[in-house]
């Protein structure tokens, strides 16, 4: 017997809670709204008075030490115009830049597809999983003196180093990430008969994508600061080379300004780049935890 | 024609201490077209691992599953039947459309279709408003709405529900009830779900099957020859309810 063809085709009683969820997250949308503008004054607040005070303690500091140990901040400022000013200060600042990037983003590439293999692999997973604790000990420096011997003074040790840094991280997260795939959500795609391919893009990627992002975002940190190291032992450029010139020739203020330079650019690279991205990519979890 | 068709369907799983328990014994059954088929029993007779074996996740040990009039092994058009959870199972990183659509592009059915069939469903289980939200924004009956269309986005002919209304509050699970009727009968579906809730039996099914555990085995199966819709306070249903109740 076939059910009747003739039912509402939705009772009443629906329709109010739409009208409801409307009016709700009008109201919730506009408070919201209201202080997340607050917190960001007063963050913007804080933050101005940390770095009055941080400067403050310098300019204090700096009254009673000799120049090559503690220069001013206002020396500082002047040094670090001047630097900017020179031709090299762009060529070495694009040349870092450029190594930083090359080897994060092998290390994203290789990290990335290694993490999902050996956690779809638990065979895999189990062989190689030593190997991993063994690069993760392996000092930065250290890579950085086996860098100098396998590529010389060339582009490649840098690179070789941020890579070996920043890739097991990557990994890492990665790998964690297959862990806290749904078997629920797998059993439902077997129930459309999905192919294991669309299975691999539609559910291992998604649930993988907001750890990855966060290995990445730890890695490149990581690699930035490695790449200054790998620099001062195997180049001849970039702004680890001209850190280390400054310092044998005690130019302090030189060091100083350099050092607010790589400072200045990772601020820029999270306040412009991941920041933004994140929020754009996880804009279905930002929205969960408000 | 029978759409399902089990004979003497046997399964066992291995425990982990080692022992073999047997879960489902020597279990006939047979659902003719457009008939909406209850099992019911209480938990741990195998209710579940039933509907799996007809979904074709678990393979039985002993019998044969036989999909219209196909050996289940045999079997191709897999994706003429759907299976809704107990749980809604939503993405949360999909909106409601790019949820309901999954099945189609599993079907890999082009973008533009994909579309309409999913604005079709949307607005059959009355969630068109809803299209861009994120499963975290809707009600428990709204998410339970989106699993059902899930369900239906790929116009299956037979439909597998395992207590998919158990964790909705009464008043939304008897507007899913509703719901589910009205689309079954427009639809011309096969519908077997699992319950432990003798009401939900009695007021969706046309014939509800008894499993009595360790092993799960059929005490009975009964036919409810009431007139849709049926209002669970009549005295009719309620009657019936009785009856099932007794046999449990």
């Amino acid at each position: 017997m076939a059910p009747p063809q003739s039912l509402p085709k939705s009772s009443p009683r629906e329709l109010s809670p739409v009208s409801l969820f409307k009016r709700r997250t009008d109201v919730m949308q506009r408070s919201r709204k209201q202080t997340a503008q607050d917190r960001r004054l007063r963050m913007f607040g804080l933050r101005l008075l940390l770095l009055v005070v941080l400067v403050g303690i310098w300019q204090i500091a700096s009254i009673g030490a000799p120049a090559f140990i503690l220069p001013s901040p206002a020396r500082v400022f002047s040094a670090w115009r001047n630097l900017v000013t020179t031709p090299v200060f762009w060529s070495d600042f694009g040349i870092t830049f450029y190594r930083i990037s090359v080897g994060f983003l092998i290390a994203a590439a290789v990290g990335g597809v290694l993490g999902i293999v050996l956690g779809a692999s638990r065979t895999l997973g189990d062989f190689f999983e030593p190997v991993l604790v063994v690069i993760n000990t392996v000092s930065s420096s250290i890579w950085a003196i086996f860098a100098l011997i396998w590529f010389g003074l060339s582009n490649w040790s840098t690179i070789f180093v941020v890579f070996m840094t920043a890739m097991p991280l990557i990994l890492t997260n990665v790998w964690q990430g297959t862990r806290t795939v749904n078997p629920e959500f797998i059993e439902l795609a077997k129930t459309f008969r999905m192919p294991r391919s669309m299975v691999l893009f539609k559910i291992y990627v998604p649930t993988i994508l907001p750890l990855f992002f966060a290995g990445a975002r730890l890695a490149f940190g990581f690699g930035a600061r490695v790449s200054i190291v790998a620099e001062t032992l195997g180049a001849s450029s970039g702004i680890g080379y001209r850190l280390r010139q400054a310092a044998d020739l005690v130019q302090t203020d030189q060091v100083f300004a350099w050092t607010l330079t790589l400072v200045a650019l990772m601020i820029a690279l999270e306040s412009i780049v991941l920041k933004p991205l994140e929020r754009r990519l996880f804009a279905w979890r930002e929205r969960q935890s408000a | 024609m029978s759409v399902v068709r089990l004979e003497s369907v046997g399964k066992s799983f291995m425990r982990r201490d080692g022992e073999q328990l047997e879960v489902l014994r020597n279990i006939d059954l047979d659902v003719p077209s457009r008939s909406i088929v209850a099992l019911v029993g209480a938990s741990g007779c195998g209710k579940s691992t039933l509907l799996n074996i007809i979904a074709g996740l678990v393979t039985p040990d002993q019998g044969a599953v036989f999909l219209n009039d196909v050996r289940s092994k045999d079997f191709k058009d897999w994706r003429s039947m759907t299976y809704m959870f107990q749980e809604d199972r939503l993405f949360p990183w999909r909106t409601t459309a790019q949820n309901v659509g999954l099945g189609l592009e599993a079907a890999g059915v082009s973008r533009s279709e994909r579309r309409d069939r999913v604005m079709a469903v949307l607005e059959l289980v009355g969630l068109e408003k809803f299209a861009d939200a994120f499963p975290h924004e809707l009600s428990g009956g709204m998410r339970s709405r989106a699993a059902l269309g899930r369900s239906l986005v790929t116009d299956p002919t037979i439909l597998l529900m395992d207590e998919p209304f158990s964790k909705l509050d009464p008043s939304i699970r008897s507007q899913m009830h509703d719901e589910v009727l009205r689309i079954t009968g427009l639809k011309a579906m096969t519908v077997i779900f699992v319950t432990h809730d003798v009401e939900e039996a009695v007021v969706l099914a046309d014939k509800i099957v008894v499993l009595h555990p360790r092993p799960g085995r059929v005490r009975e199966k009964r036919d409810i020859a009431l007139a849709y819709p049926r209002n669970p306070l009549s005295p009719e249903v309620a009657e019936q309810v009785r009856l099932l109740r007794l046999a449990l």
